[in-house]
């Protein structure tokens, strides 16, 4: 047997059994019952193989670039799609994923697939992929800690009891880790100055070689041909990128048993 | 070829081809002496050619004129597949494709000849490549392992093979190639424990001439399955060997259960294309645990190496490697990083990469260069003989990889999770392996192919969805247009009426830009 039919009936099986949060994707009372429901979950199956399996993995527990959905914080909170639809629908273009134009009918499949596979996976942890907290608990935060004043310079513009203060309380484990390394959708400063001598600031919005767009402090957006005008942009971010070549893997694991201590 | 169907459809094919043809001769799809020796306005395989060096010799778009570019039409697909097609054209016809579809399009006017969709299958859709022309048929592969063939003229199918197991977890992408009388067929796979192979089948009847296994059958004891050989391979005539590139093994993330160099994955193969037997195999990466398929353009080159003349194969490889190869005995010339790369120790005496058995996965996880999309990937590189440059659109990144006994020993069998990475246009001196220069394109990473021409542009796009034109001698921008979003395909070219077209998809459109006809013909209204 395939393993695409054998995931398909443990799927069906489960979301027959289960009365989880994947039911309240059903909007009529008569379409709640377990069989039909089930169907729904094949054919999500069916959907999620042929769209999202590349990437999520065929169980949905992560795969190439895309991570496990069955610990997604999104998916946890997801009640009826309300979350996951827009997701398939606008995509996450800054992290790869494309937009899915998919009829209700299969998002609403799509949806029941995943929520019956976080079921699953809450039901029989242990065998899947993805990272634990507890994985993550290998480094030496003394050592950590030197890393962080010293050769690592991140005290140059982090502090412990400033911008960092609590942060273990509001990321943990692989999110923090990722964070810790390269902070996403950090808002970079650009300062543009104007032909006739004039300097505006504000946040940046778009960036290529031919046009620059920043939003000003009233959220405003506007824009210029890269060489009409003169502009700096403040992205003190990059210091992260800098440090990849030079970080070793210890190095890592004792920062994030370090970072970890900032509750 | 054949006129079954419809006398209207081969009389008004018949003018078409007339005036298209300079010469004034019945065309007859693709035969031999065209893929050999493909003429100006054609593009009758993958590559453009067999060298898959996506060079042309066309010169009327040049670094002085570019500026002038405009867009001579799109062509919108309407579907939500991203177009990663590359387009052949074969008289005055351009057919790429998405996944379960096919569009049969005018190259003058953008405008559509035909379509084919076919029902729904099962399988993976992450693509696909374009199709593969021999005589009036095209081949295109299926989501569910089905190759088709159909009557280029129409697009109606003659026959359906099925050339791999969907049920198994195979699913099918690429644009086949054909060799004399071979239709070859690569395979993907990487979700399951599955074996690799390249087939190559019989253009009129769909039947196995051959089959060639990158890796043994799944449960053989110590043995990595996996070697997919996803993109279309390229050809020398003279030695008479097919070059193709096999990926990843499998368990992807998880080594412990396939010891050793896992031959032949990751590899870069010479096979006889009218029997399948392997003539030489050089390995990218060996034991690969980072999912670094070696199935990037093998780029054929005749040129000088070390004072000497040779007949090479180069590769800007996922792993973040530059090969050069003696093509005619897999003998390795050189072996060089073109952008960070941290999991190799050394290379050994034949120029493979000794992998750092630390930088495998573990469960606490490793820093890696580059990700798991690698420096570079599917799209095609492009080599311009008059600088001797290797262009590639490269990937720096860096990502974390996971790994535990947990996560078992079947398909990814791990995680891995990109931190960052941004898209370089490289290019590569291919005698020393410097990068001459180097053109940012924005970040995460493009994915665009580049094309060169021999009036010493470089077409390829950045991340932000601009197509570039760029100075193949150092670079710098001569020309751009913004497209919607960023192209994952590799641009093409050719000459119809006096005019070059260059032809690039990006998203679900595919648009062919021109010089404007004052320029062209200064005399024409």
């Amino acid at each position: 047997m395939g393993k695409v039919q054998l995931l398909a009936l443990a799927a069906t099986f489960l979301a027959a059994v289960s009365y989880g949060r994947s039911q309240a994707i059903q909007t009529t009372p008569s379409s709640s019952s377990p069989g039909l429901q089930s169907q729904q979950v094949k054919k999500g199956a069916s959907l999620f193989q042929q769209n999202c399996a590349f990437c999520h993995g065929r169980d949905a527990a992560g795969g190439e670039t895309g991570p496990d959905l069955t610990r997604s914080r999104l998916v946890a909170q997801d009640f009826s799609g309300d979350k996951i639809s827009a997701v398939v629908r606008n995509g996450r273009p800054e992290k790869g994923m494309p937009p899915f134009t998919l009829s209700d009918t299969d998002i609403s499949d799509l949806v029941a697939f995943i929520h019956a596979r976080r079921m699953e996976a809450t039901l029989h942890p242990g065998g899947r992929r993805g990272v634990a907290v507890a994985d993550l608990q290998t480094g030496n935060a003394a050592a950590g800690k030197q890393y962080f004043q010293g050769a690592g310079g991140c005290s140059k513009c982090h502090s412990p009891t400033g911008d960092l203060a609590g942060i273990a309380s509001r990321y943990k484990g692989l999110r923090l880790e990722e964070r810790m390394l390269y902070p996403r959708g950090v808002k970079k400063r650009i300062t543009v100055t104007l032909p006739s001598g004039k300097k505006l600031t504000g946040t940046l919005a778009y960036l290529d070689e031919f046009t620059v767009g920043m939003r000003d402090s009233d959220g405003m957006y506007r824009s210029w041909p890269t060489r009409a005008v003169r502009y700096s942009i403040d992205s003190p971010v990059d210091a992260h990128v800098a440090l990849f070549p030079k970080y070793t893997d210890d190095d890592i694991h004792n920062l994030m048993a370090y970072i970890q201590t900032l509750k | 070829m054949r006129f079954v169907k419809s006398p209207l459809s081969f009389s008004v094919g018949a003018c078409v081809l007339a005036l298209v043809s300079p010469v004034l001769t019945l065309a007859q799809g693709v035969g031999p002496a065209t893929l050999l020796h493909p003429p100006p306005d054609s593009w009758p395989t993958y590559h453009g050619d067999y060298s898959g060096k996506r060079h042309s010799k066309l010169t009327q778009i040049t670094p002085a004129n570019v500026h002038n570019l405009g867009l001579a039409w799109a062509f919108q697909t309407g579907q939500t597949a991203t177009i990663k097609s590359s387009p052949l054209l074969v008289d005055g016809i351009l057919y790429f494709t998405v996944p379960e579809n096919i569009w049969a399009v005018d190259a003058r006017s953008g405008h559509l000849i035909w379509r084919y969709t076919n029902p729904p299958t099962k399988g993976d859709h992450i693509g696909n490549r374009g199709v593969g022309m021999y005589k009036d048929r095209l081949y295109f592969m299926l989501p569910d392992g089905h190759l088709l063939c159909l009557n280029a003229k129409d697009g109606t199918v003659r026959w359906s093979v099925e050339v791999a197991d969907q049920t198994k977890g195979y699913w099918t992408t690429m644009a086949p190639l054909v060799v004399g009388n071979h239709v070859i067929v690569g395979v993907s796979g990487d979700l399951d424990n599955l074996a690799g192979y390249l087939r190559s089948v019989d253009p009129d009847t769909g039947k196995t001439q051959w089959q060639w296994d990158s890796t043994p059958p799944p449960g053989t004891p110590n043995k990595a399955t996996g070697g997919m050989t996803w993109i279309t391979g390229t050809y020398d005539p003279k030695l008479n060997l097919i070059y193709w590139g096999t990926g990843n093994p499998t368990p992807v993330l998880n080594g412990t259960t396939r010891p050793g160099n896992n031959r032949y994955t990751c590899s870069i193969v010479a096979l006889n294309p009218d029997t399948g037997k392997l003539a030489w195999a050089f390995q990218a990466s060996p034991h690969d645990t980072h999912d670094w398929d070696a199935v990037e353009v093998p780029v054929l080159v005749d040129g000088v190496f070390g004072g000497r003349p040779h007949k090479m194969l180069m590769q800007a490889s996922r792993n973040g490697y530059f090969f050069v190869l003696d093509r005619t005995n897999g003998k390795n010339l050189l072996s060089i990083p073109y952008g960070p790369v941290n999991w190799a120790l050394r290379t050994d005496k034949q120029g493979q990469p000794v992998p750092n058995p630390k930088k495998a996965p573990a469960p606490d996880g490793v820093l890696i260069a580059p990700d798991e999309g690698g420096l570079t990937n599917y799209r095609s590189p492009s080599f311009d003989s008059r600088t001797g440059l290797f262009l590639v659109d490269a990937h720096p990144s860096y990502s974390l990889y996971f790994a535990k006994p947990a996560d078992g020993t079947y398909g990814w069998a791990g995680a891995d999770y990109g931190l960052w990475g941004k898209g370089v246009i490289e290019a590569i001196d291919y005698k020393t392996g410097k990068i001459r220069w180097s053109h940012d394109a924005g970040p995460h990473g493009s994915g665009a192919g580049v094309l060169t021409t021999d009036s010493g542009i470089a077409f390829t796009g950045d991340a932000m969805g601009n197509i570039l034109a760029l100075d193949t001698a150092n670079g710098k921008t001569l020309w751009h247009a913004g497209t919607g979003a960023p192209m994952q395909t590799s641009p093409m070219t050719y000459m119809l009426d006096g005019r070059q077209y260059v032809v690039s998809g990006s998203g679900t459109v595919m648009f062919a830009w021109v010089l404007p006809q004052t320029d062209v013909h200064p005399k024409a209204r």
